[in-house]
This record gives structure tokens, C-alpha cells and sequence, in this order.
């Protein structure tokens, strides 16, 4: 590379990596009184352990709060003063509500002041159903808690980093979940009218629903019948197509999941315009309903929802950030110390590999960041200034047998070549592995050590051998360039 | 293992591998992990209004200072919050350190009742309870423990464990593949063990941990074997025994080990130092990181060179062995012969 062509590579790499920076860990400003700046780092998605989370408690019908029941006896010592106890629009909660712990519960659900069986087998039922529902909706990290034995608490992650969208997901999330009922395709509105044709949602209909991208409509849930729900599916829309009703409706229960209009007998799915986050709600809860013991017939009260701050603490992936950066850049100097012109490159390398990490998990969608994919950050980045680093002492070895310096650095390189291709091609396939078969926060660490592992492979392989042979270009000649990278040859200093 | 054997070295490192792993275990099955703040189950003490204190700061600070030095005075409280859906239904939680029974919980909450109705805030000359029309209640909470995350995360590591058989026996040395995979299992193992052992604070991230003890001793147990295939194809070592030429491709290698043990440790204690001050969570999930970092290291410059250096005797002790009694060449020798002495026969033949 000549000296010219090294210096506009150096002042161009120099100022767009300034750049980059700039725009990736700037902490967020206001460039007008309505608009302000974000940088990557801010809208980075982060799971509920390190960013914001939601929660709610599941009430089932006949099962109220402490608040609700205070809110009732008001109501009824309001009546009874403006005297309308006696029309019976207004009933003693003494007298249908028994405390249980925490919550009041009905008193149909108690015989002798113990619970029914019939209602605790349903309440476990559903309890069991929910579990399930939120462990199959792949979510980083959630947490499910039986409280005061008859509620049920969930705690989700922020899905969104704009506050509104994740509201309504976390809304939407918690209300689906709550669905009791089974699964049913039908022209009617709800389970208890009667449709011109039905088909039953069960397994034997239905082999499983997943979501698709469709495009400009956003997002679409697929339903994948077997041969026998095909048959089926196909009889139901040709029925639909040749009567006055043509609106299939997928019911769970009482509450329609899904809408399309029929025009012509269809085929072998359907879809509708949807956000990802719903879509994947949506295709989770038909995926657990058709499983065995996947619906339940316990009703639940709308839930309300409630936004909670980190698990770990309110500022402490701001707090990590800076120590991963203070770490860093600890890294980079004992680096510049040790290596000298290398070290450089190794500098240079490592801020794309760190930028390029940092674009990563804000852009891709599909990234949530929690805990394990800190650690998994740090042992990607810890593996990539590793190899660099087998990298630099080899072309040092090499240079001690009497070689160039630019034969030493293509034998270095050559020789630490293969390990670097083996460690990094096994890392990612082991990555790859655990993003597809593991859920909740391994799938995501997974996710995220195979991108920062792939990143690394590229920035170790050619990044930084690139940066080295750009910075090579810059002193004189052979004396200056072997003190440049910092090491030292008796015949040379003797020239 | 430059001192001792390496069948005594072996020996050692499995003793004290399994005597941590079965000890870990038998205590995991007893007590389980210790649980940490996210997966413990508790019980929360909750105080609520009429909506005035999602409106007024002030008096939602002053209420909680108030029923946090009441809770505080017989509890210890883990933490606290605020919530409220779209500034309805507002809630203050004091979670408890620990779990109280019905009966307890029940008067407590009666008589923080009481109090709030008695106490009067500020020099309004009004009691919180006529200001606010405040419930208190109490909520007893059961973590349900998420096991189809470990179940898949088991299957996925399995399926990594055959992976990396697969290719460290291809690229490497089928001895080297299984190495690898005792030492992944081992360092797996191991790491959840001492966590059992030492009632560090788990949660579900531990998985996460997990996963990283197995990724990090690929790595390192890659970078040991990386030097030892790199120095078995040197002249200068092919007449060692297997035994010291393992030995010194491990010494060289160490510095390498190091320095990733080094840097991934580093971070791991700044976070842990940081999870003192920010959450105990975050401490405890960084010592059972650093506790895998630790198990790797030893595992890839101890056990595993230890388990290699057995294989590779006994290989290269078959090697000589069959390069000894070459049949083959025996076998094609006596054909040879047996050739040569049909030869005139059947010179004479065709004469």
C-alpha cells in the first residue's frame, strides 16, 4: 500500500469510526424542542432484568382484590343510605365475598369455608394454561407466580423501546393469554351463536400456526392444517364463500383471535395485518390450545397492567455500559503499551468490532439484550483481543527468527490462521445451535455471542491485518517500521 | 502433572472434580439452588388509595417513608415500589425479605391500617386514611420454576457437545474431540456444582451461565490443543514422549489461557463490584460467572492436558505396537514369497 493512499485511508476510516462512535454511545439530546437525538446504545431493546418490564395479576372471575371489595362495600353503604338496598340492585359483599389471604372469594366457590374442589381444579387447570402460554411465547425472561393461591401474577419484558407500542404489547400479551374457551372456526361471533359451518381448532384440525412477514400489511399468522383440517378448512370456506356470511372468525371462547372475509374457497391458510409482536401472541396461543390441556374453561377478569422498573436495579445497564467501556478502553491502552503499532491496528479493530456489536443488538429486531448477553458480549469480546493478540506474538516469534517484518506479520498471520478459523467456525456453530433449539434467555444470549462471534471472526481475519498493513504504509522505511510495531534488531540499529 | 504421574494426576483432578460435583448435586437435590430476588418466593405487603397518590408526589413519598418504617420496624424489606395502570389503581409493594405466615401477615396489616388512619400528614390536620382512602393487604407469591427453558437448554447443549466431538475430531484429533467434551461436560458441571455448594444466588439466568462455562472451555481447551496440533508436526517433538511433549505445548499455551481467563475475569469482577452497589443480583449472577472462568482455566490446563495425555500413550503405544507387528507387510511378504517360489514352476510351465 503506498504512504499517499494509507493517509486518505487513515483520515477516512479515522473520521467515519468518530462518527460511528458518535452516533452509537452519545447519550440522548434534545436538537429541537420536539425532536431529540438517540443514539444505538439507547435503543438498544433490553429484557426485563436490566430495562423496563410489565406486570399483571390474572383475577378469575369471582376472585377480587382487597381495593375491589372496599370499592363494593362503599357502593352497598351508599345504597343502604340513600335507601336502594331493598330493589336488590345493590348486594352486601359480606355476603358474597369471604377474605382469603389477600383476596376475597366467592362464596359459590366455598362449601364450609373451604374451597371446591371443582373450582380448584379448574383454577389449576387454568393456572397450568397460562404457564404454558407464556413459556411458549419465547419471551428473554418472565417470571409466573401463584398469589394467594388463587391469582396469578406474570411479569414480562418491555417488548418495544418506544414506551406506547410496548404498552399496548405488554396489554395485548396479557389479555390474549387470559382467553379460556376452545378453539373454533365459524361465521358466528361467539361460541354461543350458532354459525352457518364450524370447524373444530383442535390437533387434529390444526398442525400448528407460526408468523410470516406479509409485507407492506405487516404481519401475518399462518395456520398450518393437516390433511384431515385441509379437508376440512376447504368445505368450511366453500360453504362461507356460497352464503350470505362470509366472515370466518377464529373464537377462542368468546373472543375472536383472528378475522378474514371469504370470497372463494381458500386453501390452506390464512392471514391478516398484524404487528410482529401480536402475530407471534396470536400464533403462540393456537400453538398451546391445540396441545392437550392447552385451554381451560375458568373465565378471567380484563386485566390491568402495570409497567415495573429493572429486576437488577433502576440505572444498572447504563452502569454496566460505562464499565464496559472503562474496560475497554483499559484494554485498548495496555494494548498500545504492549503491542505499539499494532496495537493500533488492534485499536482500530476493536472499535469496529465494538461498533459493529453495538449496531447489531439495536437494529436487529430480534435482539432483546439481558443479562447473558452482557456475558456473552464480554466472552465474544474477550475470545476476539484474545486472537489478536496469539496473532501479534506470533509475528513477534516470527520476527525473532531473523525474518522481514513484512514476512513476519503474512507468517504470523499464516500461522495463527487455522486456530482462529477453528475456535471462531466451532463458536458460531455452537451459538447457531443453542439460538435454534434453546428459549427464553439462552436463545437470546445465543443470539447475541453469534453475532458478536461472527463479527469478531471478520474484524480478527481481515479488520485489523487490514488496519495493520494500512498503518505499516506510514514510516519510511524498514528501520522506522520495525520500531513502530516495537521491536528491536541488533543489525538493523547497527545500519 | 510435572511432579506427579499422570494416572495420580488424572486420579487427583477426578477426585476432586467428582467429590464437588456429587457433594453440588446431593445439595441441589436436598435444598436446590439459593434462590435469588427474581425466582424467590415472598411475601409483599401492598398499600393502595383512591387514586390521590398518583396525583400528589409528595404524599405518595411521605405514605411510603411512613409504612416503610412501620414494615421496616418488625420486617426486613427486600424492595420497593411504585405502580399504577394509566393513573388509576395506584399501589405502593414493600417486598419482604423473607415469608410470613397468614395469620402474622393478617394482624400486621390491621394494624398498619390503623395506623395510617390515625397518623395525620403533614399539618394538614387529616389522617392519610381520610385523605386517601387507603387498603392495605398482603400478598404470598409462588415462583413457578421455568423448566422448558433448562430441558431445551439441555437438549442444546447436547447437541453442541456432539458438534464439537465432531469437528474437534475432524480438524484436531479424535483424542482431542473427547477430551473437549469431558472437559465441556466437566466445566458445565462443575460451575453449577460450586454455585450449589456455595449458596450463590440463582435465578433463572444461571442457565445463562451454563452456557457460558461450556462456550468459554471451548475456547480455552481450543487454544490448548490449537498449540499441541501446531507442535506435533514440529521434528524437534516428534521424539518426545506423549507426556512431555503435551507438557510443553500446555506451558506455552498458559500464558494464552491466561490472558482470556484474565481479560473475561476482569470484566466479570468490575460487574460483580458494580452488582455490590447496584443490585445483588448482579453480584451473584458475576461470581457464578467467574466461577466458570475459573473451572475452565483449571480444567483446560490441568484436567484436560491430564485426560490427553492418556489417550495419546496409549495411541501412540497402539501405533507402535501395529508399526511393530506389521502384518500387512508380513502377509505381503509371505505372498511374495510364495509367489516367487511358484515363479519357476510356472516359467517351466509356459516353457
Amino acid at each position: 500500500m503506498g504512504k499517499k493512499k494509507s493517509v486518505v485511508l487513515i483520515v477516512l476510516i479515522t473520521i467515519v469510526l468518530a462518527g460511528v462512535l458518535f452516533l452509537s454511545i452519545t447519550p440522548t439530546f434534545y436538537v429541537s424542542n420536539v425532536n431529540r437525538f438517540n443514539s444505538l446504545l439507547s435503543i438498544v431493546d433490553l429484557g426485563s432484568d436490566l430495562g423496563d418490564g410489565y406486570y399483571t395479576v390474572y383475577y378469575p372471575e369471582g376472585v377480587i382484590s382487597k381495593s375491589e371489595y372496599e370499592m363494593l362495600e362503599a357502593e352497598y353503604e351508599y345504597a343502604l343510605e340513600n335507601g336502594d338496598s331493598g330493589s336488590g340492585s345493590v348486594d352486601d359483599p359480606a355476603e358474597e365475598y369471604t377474605p382469603y389471604k389477600g383476596i376475597y372469594l366467592s362464596n359459590e366457590f366455598l362449601e364450609n369455608g373451604t374451597v371446591l374442589q371443582s373450582f380448584q381444579d379448574d383454577f389449576d387447570r387454568a393456572y397450568e394454561a397460562i404457564k404454558s402460554r407464556f413459556e411458549a411465547r419465547r419471551l428473554s425472561d418472565y417470571s409466573v407466580r401463584l398469589q394467594d393461591d388463587y391469582t396469578i401474577r406474570v411479569e414480562v419484558p418491555a417488548l418495544d423501546h418506544d414506551d406506547a407500542e410496548a404498552d399496548a404489547v405488554a396489554q395485548s400479551m396479557f389479555q390474549t393469554f387470559a382467553y379460556s374457551g376452545e378453539l373454533l372456526f365459524t361465521d358466528a361471533t361467539s361460541s354461543t351463536a350458532s354459525g352457518t359451518a364450524e370447524m373444530d381448532g383442535t390437533s387434529e384440525n390444526i398442525r400448528s400456526a407460526s408468523t410470516s412477514n406479509a409485507g407492506d400489511s405487516g404481519y401475518a399468522v399462518v395456520i398450518n392444517f393437516t390433511s384431515a383440517g385441509q379437508e376440512a378448512f376447504r368445505e368450511l370456506t366453500s360453504t362461507l364463500s356460497s352464503s350470505d356470511s362470509t366472515t370466518l372468525n377464529v373464537l377462542l371462547g368468546d373472543h375472536t383471535l383472528l378475522s378474514a372475509t371469504v370470497s372463494e374457497e381458500m386453501d390452506v391458510y390464512i392471514t391478516g395485518g398484524y404487528t410482529q409482536e401480536s402475530a407471534e401472541t396470536i400464533a403462540t396461543l393456537i400453538n398451546c390450545v391445540i396441545r392437550d390441556g392447552g385451554t381451560f374453561d375458568l373465565g378471567f377478569e380484563s386485566p390491568s397492567y402495570y409497567e415495573m422498573s429493572p429486576t437488577l436495579g433502576e440505572h444498572t445497564a447504563l452502569v454496566v455500559a460505562i464499565c464496559i467501556g472503562v474496560l475497554a478502553l483499559a484494554m485498548l491502552v495496555f494494548s498500545l503499551i504492549k503491542f505499539k503499532g499494532m496495537g493500533l491496528a488492534h485499536t482500530y479493530g476493536f472499535i469496529t468490532y465494538a461498533l459493529a456489536v453495538i449496531a447489531c443488538i439495536s437494529l436487529i429486531p430480534a435482539v432483546q439484550l439481558t443479562l447473558g448477553g452482557v456475558l456473552a458480549i464480554l466472552l465474544a469480546s474477550a475470545i476476539m483481543v484474545s486472537c489478536n493478540y496469539y496473532a501479534f506474538n506470533n509475528i513477534r516469534k516470527e520476527f525473532a527468527t531473523g525474518k522481514t517484518l513484512t514476512s513476519s506479520i503474512k507468517s504470523g498471520y499464516k500461522n495463527s490462521l487455522a486456530f482462529t478459523i477453528d475456535v471462531h467456525a466451532i463458536l458460531v456453530i455452537a451459538g447457531l445451535a443453542f439460538y435454534l433449539i434453546a428459549t427464553a434467555a439462552v436463545r437470546y444470549m445465543a443470539l447475541v455471542f453469534t453475532l458478536a462471534i461472527a463479527i469478531s471472526a471478520v474484524c480478527t481475519l481481515l479488520v485489523t491485518r487490514f488496519y495493520l498493513y494500512m498503518f505499516m504504509a506510514q514510516p519510511k522505511n524498514e528501520r522506522r517500521r520495525i520500531a513502530f510495531v516495537g521491536f528491536k534488531r541488533e543489525e538493523t540499529e547497527d545500519d | 502433572m510435572t511432579k506427579l504421574s499422570t494416572k495420580k494426576c488424572l486420579l487427583m483432578c477426578l477426585v476432586i472434580s467428582l467429590v464437588l460435583i456429587v457433594a453440588g448435586a446431593f445439595l441441589f437435590g436436598f435444598l436446590g439452588f439459593n434462590t435469588d430476588s427474581t425466582t424467590q418466593d415472598y411475601t409483599s405487603v401492598e398499600v393502595a388509595d383512591n387514586g390521590y397518590m398518583a396525583t400528589d408526589s409528595a404524599f405518595r413519598s411521605s405514605l411510603e417513608e411512613l409504612c416503610l418504617g412501620e414494615i421496616e420496624g418488625k420486617y426486613a424489606v427486600g424492595n420497593v415500589s411504585y405502580s399504577d395502570f394509566a393513573g388509576t389503581d395506584p399501589h405502593l409493594e414493600f417486598i419482604l425479605s423473607e415469608i410470613v405466615g397468614d395469620e402474622e401477615m393478617g394482624t400486621f396489616v390491621e394494624g398498619l391500617e390503623s395506623t395510617l388512619s390515625t397518623e395525620t400528614y403533614g399539618d394538614t390536620g387529616r389522617t392519610y386514611g381520610e385523605i386517601a382512602d387507603i387498603s392495605v393487604t398482603y400478598h404470598n407469591a409462588v415462583y413457578a420454576a421455568h423448566y422448558e427453558q433448562v430441558w431445551r437448554a439441555a437438549i442444546a447443549a447436547a447437541v453442541v457437545l456432539v458438534l464439537l466431538f465432531a469437528y474437534v475430531a475432524i480438524r484436531f484429533k479424535v483424542g482431542m474431540g473427547v477430551t473437549s467434551l469431558i472437559a465441556a461436560v466437566h466445566d458445565v458441571l462443575l460451575t453449577l456444582a460450586v454455585v450449589a455448594l456455595c449458596r450463590i444466588p440463582a435465578g433463572a439466568p444461571l442457565v445463562c451461565v451454563a452456557v457460558f462455562a461450556m462456550l468459554f472451555s471451548m475456547f480455552l481447551n481450543l487454544k490448548v490443543f490449537g498449540k499441541m496440533r501446531k507442535d506435533f508436526r514440529l521434528d524437534e517433538r516428534k521424539d518426545l514422549s506423549a507426556k512431555d511433549a503435551i507438557e510443553l505445548s500446555v506451558r506455552e499455551s498458559r500464558k494464552g489461557v491466561f490472558i482470556a481467563s484474565i481479560l473475561a475475569a476482569a470484566a466479570i469482577v468490575v460487574l460483580a463490584v458494580v452488582g455490590i452497589i447496584a443490585g445483588f443480583d448482579l453480584f451473584s449472577f458475576m461470581i457464578a460467572a467467574l466461577v466458570a472462568v475459573i473451572a475452565c482455566t483449571y480444567s483446560s490446563l490441568v484436567l484436560s492436558p491430564t485426560i490427553y495425555t492418556l489417550i495419546k500413550e496409549k495411541s501412540d503405544a497402539a501405533r507402535a505396537r501395529k508399526a511393530r507387528y506389521d502384518y500387512s507387510s508380513e502377509k505381503a511378504n509371505k505372498k511374495n514369497a510364495k509367489v516367487e517360489g511358484n515363479r519357476p514352476e510356472e516359467s517351466a510351465g509356459n516353457a
